[in-house]
């Protein structure tokens, strides 16, 4: 029966039957000798091409039996091959990038700075081994199998295709190959974390597990998959019904759906201003990786994937979005009420400055995500707690994100404006708004990005405004002070040499005296941080009370110092008062009262304090006197 | 709300919800009918569903009553039939239950309910309302709920790619008994896929928290291996990469099991005055979501489902809530079945794929050359029914996953809106963290 020239091909399979001989069962065809694996592959093209040559019916029994025993054979060896290069290769590609991206302790330390730097080098690292290709800029594919191993496998799935068993053979790859691919995400530390377990961690916790995740989902998409792919490719390509992509989906598609669960858990977290910025880094990450994974999962079978991702990228963009507009509720309904001692600056404001300022950093991402403008007074015009502003001013000339900053800032002072409405003493709250706007204009200059988004416009108008908020805080100070000084109720009429009553001069300084002792005593508490802010309003005082009671003093002393006791209306001379106002938004009481020109503890103190503030703020000094002026009009009180 | 009498079947019970619903009197008039019209529309929704389980009750006790798998196949192949809808002139033959038509049937369903949820809930609602009880307590709950939804349907997702690549091995079985004339390399080929296919259904059922269930995995394929005669080789190594398994997706302490209890903790039903309020429709809400959770996770395989059965209970006295506890019932029994068997879940087809599978496993491993008349008319039927069951599988897996998937974003939409009407009142007072 048996057609005797396929009798030797026969032969081989049957001698290699694991079925049959418990040699043939323990030993692999493909570990061994090359010539006897060329011999296997023969035969089981033999014993094809007879069975193609004949037709069905022709076929010996023999030869259909025995081309399955080879087909099982085969299956097994195919398997083999794979399972014995899983992972000692991927070892070594795996530390090889990972000593890049992350690992050491040391990395860990400076990894906020180095972050993006050794993001770049990843990027622009030369394939310096052999085992690298690079088919786009940054995906770098390295070979899973080695050449040889990979010459193997696809003689085997050749026939193993030919002979109608592709489905075995997609089956054995993928079950193989995604064990390796799980074993690298292990590796590459992507955890295994629910959407309720995320939920659930802190978010300082999760912030670290974000930048483990950028890095981890560039090896991935970058490397791992990428590579994946083309051993799919070098293995299944051509031999036909989309073998290599079905391969490929089938390892891939569950790890690349667990890769991209931590970020799509992440895009549904509850928002809050803190996490913008990580949101950012995340969808920042997710964006610059779209090219790849859409060059990775090309296919129509990786469709699912790439839309996924997509989803995700979308997703974060919206949480950005969100967090955003919630950012600038929370900046208009702060509520906090109690008063910051000394009118200094409000953690509100350091707050949202150095937020603003980290906004600016990202700006490139957010003009591209911030395409609303912001929802300003005009909606809701009638609402009282809303700053009535008109945007539109500023609209032609710059991005809508940088509305939204300058909105930001607008809803800040009206927040702003609101507290300070909660200090007793008017001119506390003057100064506290100068503090705060002057700090908001000098966070602006300090930042390039800054001060090109919000604009001179903007800039000039908060700049105005804070000298504004100097003016009234001269005014509702010294104005009252300064009355003491004036001319006007001290000559008695109808007298012509010396018509002054000594009794109205004598209450003009004891007035005087009481005053500026209390303004001195309360102002010397109140604080201005800004040492140049400081010196300049000082000065400006000083300009203002200096000459007006030198000139005062001039004209009226002769009638004090004749009469009785001068030394209780006449406390102090001019350099006591030049003296006093250097006490002026320390920030702490004075520890004695205002000093006279016989005390000469109060001397030396005063020395102290020159020296004092000659270290501190020798350039602000200098620009003080070089008249670089904030307040113009402070004299024209 | 009036007493309802419970006794009787469910059936009968369903009748009493076209009664009137008790008068709501925290509502105004519109909210009120809105109210009513939710609970009827959830009734009548389910009641579809329970309907298409009672009518083709008959056809699954001979199914599963009789050995004769030709006559399953047959009668299944006679309500696919397009012809059949066409003489009828009525609406398509309704799916079986827990088949995959009949879940996409269920996951349309919630997806309508949802938005009429929704609607009843959000629109035109002063936030305000959210702030005060009964909602500041149920919203958050009900989002913390839909956060462990949106777990169970990735583990969903995850499972149906598990049942894909199930089908793929029981279609190397088809294409090698398919053959002919078949011979015994063929049927150990088919014989070796269905193992394949078996070992990796206990493995995924049986899989739980515990470690030491490697060992017991490796000695279930090496008796497999004997039986298969040696097919797949008995090397360890061999077969190892040989079966793909749900464990790497989630972590190993999660369960599907566990997760339906958490979701169906403290979900009580509102009572005296709450019972006519806004507490009703989340309350309805939350018990949807609950039971389609739980009948997926009954149906599809998922890590570590012990104790599901016992896991979600509705009160019986709720009119609107008489089909889901019909459905319910029937499903929570063949869970009780199943524990007991030990199946790779509900799923209609999936169930059929299994038991066709071990017949299939049978016939291999007593096969002689040549067949006898009678062994190839049964190994005809048998192969018959499976092709029809990867068919249905072909056709309908994709769809579900992607249900699934839509049912997952309509989740994350709505928690996203609920959460931006929240917002707007903790916004009022809601301190800056600086």
């Amino acid at each position: 029966m048996e057609p005797p020239e396929s009798t030797a091909a026969e032969k081989v399979i049957l001698q290699w039957d694991s079925t049959a001989s418990e040699d043939a069962r323990e030993r692999m065809i493909f570990t061994g000798d090359r010539q006897e694996i060329e011999r296997y592959l023969d035969a089981v093209d033999e014993l094809q091409k007879a069975m193609s040559s004949a037709s069905l019916s022709d076929s010996s029994s023999t030869t259909t039996s025995a081309l399955q025993i080879a087909m099982a054979r085969l299956e097994d060896e195919f398997r083999n091959i794979l399972l014995s290069h899983t992972s000692p290769v991927e070892d070594e590609w795996l530390t090889e990038s990972t000593q890049l991206e992350f690992a050491s302790q040391e990395f860990e330390l400076k990894e906020e700075i180095a972050e993006s730097s050794s993001d770049k080098q990843f990027e622009h690292q030369e394939s310096n081994s052999s085992s690298c290709y690079k088919t786009t800029s940054s995906i770098r594919e390295v070979d899973l199998i080695p050449s040889d191993a990979v010459y193997d496998l696809r003689c085997i799935a050749e026939r193993m295709i030919a002979a109608g068993y592709l489905r075995e053979c997609i089956q054995v790859y993928a079950s193989v190959r995604k064990s390796a691919v799980d074993a690298s995400l292990k590796k590459l530390n992507v955890e295994k974390l629910s959407i309720g377990d995320i939920q659930r961690l802190e978010w300082e916790t999760l912030e670290t597990k974000i930048r483990r995740w950028i890095r981890a989902a560039k090896i991935c998409v970058r490397v791992l998959f990428a590579s994946e792919r083309r051993l799919c490719e070098e293995i299944f390509e051509g031999l036909g019904n989309s073998a290599d992509d079905a391969c490929f989906m089938e390892t891939i598609k569950s790890p690349a759906i667990q890769l991209f669960n931590f970020a799509e858990a992440i895009s549904i977290s509850r928002r809050s201003p803190e996490k913008l910025f990580k949101i950012l880094d995340l969808h920042d990450a997710l964006s610059d990786l779209m090219p790849d994974i859409e060059s990775v999962f090309e296919s129509k079978s990786s469709e699912s994937i790439r839309v996924q991702a997509v989803e995700i990228l979308s997703r974060l963009a919206e949480a950005a979005r969100g967090i955003l507009s919630e950012f600038e509720n929370a900046v208009l309904r702060e509520p906090s009420k109690v008063p910051v001692p000394g009118g200094t600056i409000h953690p509100l404001t350091r707050y949202v400055m150095n937020y603003i300022s980290l906004i600016s950093d990202y700006k490139q991402t957010l003009i591209e995500l911030i395409v609303s403008k912001p929802s300003t007074g005009s909606r809701y015009s009638s609402d009282p707690n809303v700053p009535d502003m008109d945007l539109s001013e500023f609209e032609g000339q710059t991005s809508t994100l940088a509305l939204h900053l300058i909105w930001i800032i607008a809803i800040l002072q009206f927040n702003l404006d609101g507290k300070s409405k909660h200090y007793k003493d008017a001119s506390l709250a003057h100064l506290f708004m100068m503090n705060n706007v002057h700090y908001i204009v000098q966070k602006i200059k300090g930042s390039a990005e800054l001060r090109e988004m919000i604009g001179d416009d903007y800039l000039r108008k908060l700049t105005g405004k804070f000298r504004l908020a100097a003016t009234n805080y001269q005014r509702s100070t010294w104005v009252r002070v300064l009355h003491c000084l004036r001319d006007e109720g001290l000559h008695v009429s109808g007298s012509f040499s010396s018509g002054v009553s000594k009794s109205a001069l004598r209450e003009r300084f004891k007035a005087f005296n009481a005053m500026f002792e209390e303004v001195h005593r309360t102002q010397a508490t109140w604080l201005i941080p800004d040492t140049q802010l400081r010196e300049e309003l000082r000065i400006s005082i000083s300009e203002k009370v200096i000459p007006a009671y030198r000139s005062f003093l001039g004209r009226f002393r002769s009638h004090i110092e004749s009469g009785r006791h001068p030394e209780n209306y006449i406390k102090y001379s001019v350099e006591d008062l030049e003296n006093a106002v250097l006490d002026f938004f320390e920030g702490y009481p004075v520890s004695q009262h205002l000093r006279r020109r016989s005390d000469i503890l109060i001397e030396t103190r005063y020395d102290m304090l020159m020296a004092d503030l000659i270290s501190r703020g020798q350039t602000s000094v200098l620009t003080v006197q070089s008249s670089l002026r904030l307040f113009p009009n402070a004299s024209t009180l | 709300m009036p007493a309802t009498d419970n006794q009787g079947s469910f059936l009968n019970r369903i009748s009493i919800r076209r009664n009137q619903f008790a008068p709501i009197e925290t509502c105004n008039d519109q909210e009120q009918e809105n109210l009513e019209l939710f609970q009827r529309h959830v009734a009548d929704r389910f009641a579809d569903l329970l309907y298409i389980h009672s009518t083709t009750t008959t056809a699954a006790v001979t199914n599963s009553n009789s050995n004769d798998h030709s006559s399953a196949a047959a009668a299944a192949t006679t309500t696919d039939s397009p012809s059949a809808t066409h003489e009828t002139h009525g609406p398509p033959p309704p799916p079986q239950l827990l088949s995959i038509s009949w879940f996409r049937n269920l996951l349309d369903t919630y997806l309508c309910c949802e938005a009429e949820f929704k609607a009843v809930l959000v629109s035109g609602r002063d936030p305000s309302q959210f702030s005060r009880p009964p909602l500041d307590r149920l919203i958050p709950d009900f989002l913390e709920r839909s956060i462990k939804a949106l777990d169970i349907c990735n583990a969903v997702t995850h499972g149906v790619d598990l049942v894909q690549h199930w089908q793929k091995l029981a279609q190397i079985a088809l294409m090698a008994l398919r053959q002919t004339p078949l011979g015994e390399g063929q049927v150990r080929r088919a014989g070796k896929a269905l193992n394949t296919l078996l070992t990796s259904m206990v493995f995924d059922d049986k899989e739980n928290a515990n470690n030491n269930f490697h060992g017991r995995w490796t000695e279930r394929t090496r008796s497999f291996g004997r039986r298969v005669g040696g097919g797949g080789g008995n090397n360890k190594d061999r077969t190892a990469g040989n079966f793909r398994s749900l464990s790497w997706s989630v972590a190993k302490s999660w369960s599907a099991s566990k997760q339906i209890q958490n979701m169906s903790a403290n979900l009580a039903a509102p009572r005296g005055g709450e019972s006519t309020g806004l507490a009703l429709p989340v309350y309805i809400m939350n018990t949807i979501v609950v039971f389609v959770m739980w009948a997926l996770v009954a149906a599809i395989p998922c890590q570590e489902r012990n104790g599901l059965a016992t896991h979600f209970q509705v009160p019986r006295n709720l009119n609107w809530a008489q089909p889901i506890i019909g459905l319910q019932e029937k499903i929570g029994e063949d869970w009780k079945k199943k524990e007991k068997k030990g199946t790779a879940g509900l799923l209609e087809e999936l169930q059929r794929m299994e038991k066709v599978a071990h017949s299939l496993v049978e016939f291999a491993d007593t096969f002689v050359f040549p067949m006898e008349e009678e062994k190839e008319a049964e190994l005809a039927a048998l192969v018959a029914e499976l092709a029809e069951i990867c068919k249905k599988m072909e056709e309908g897996l994709g769809p579900l996953q992607q249900q699934v998937r839509e049912v997952f974003h309509r989740i994350v939409r709505s928690r996203a809106e609920i959460i931006d009407v929240l917002d707007q009142i903790t916004k009022m007072s809601a301190p800056v963290p600086y």
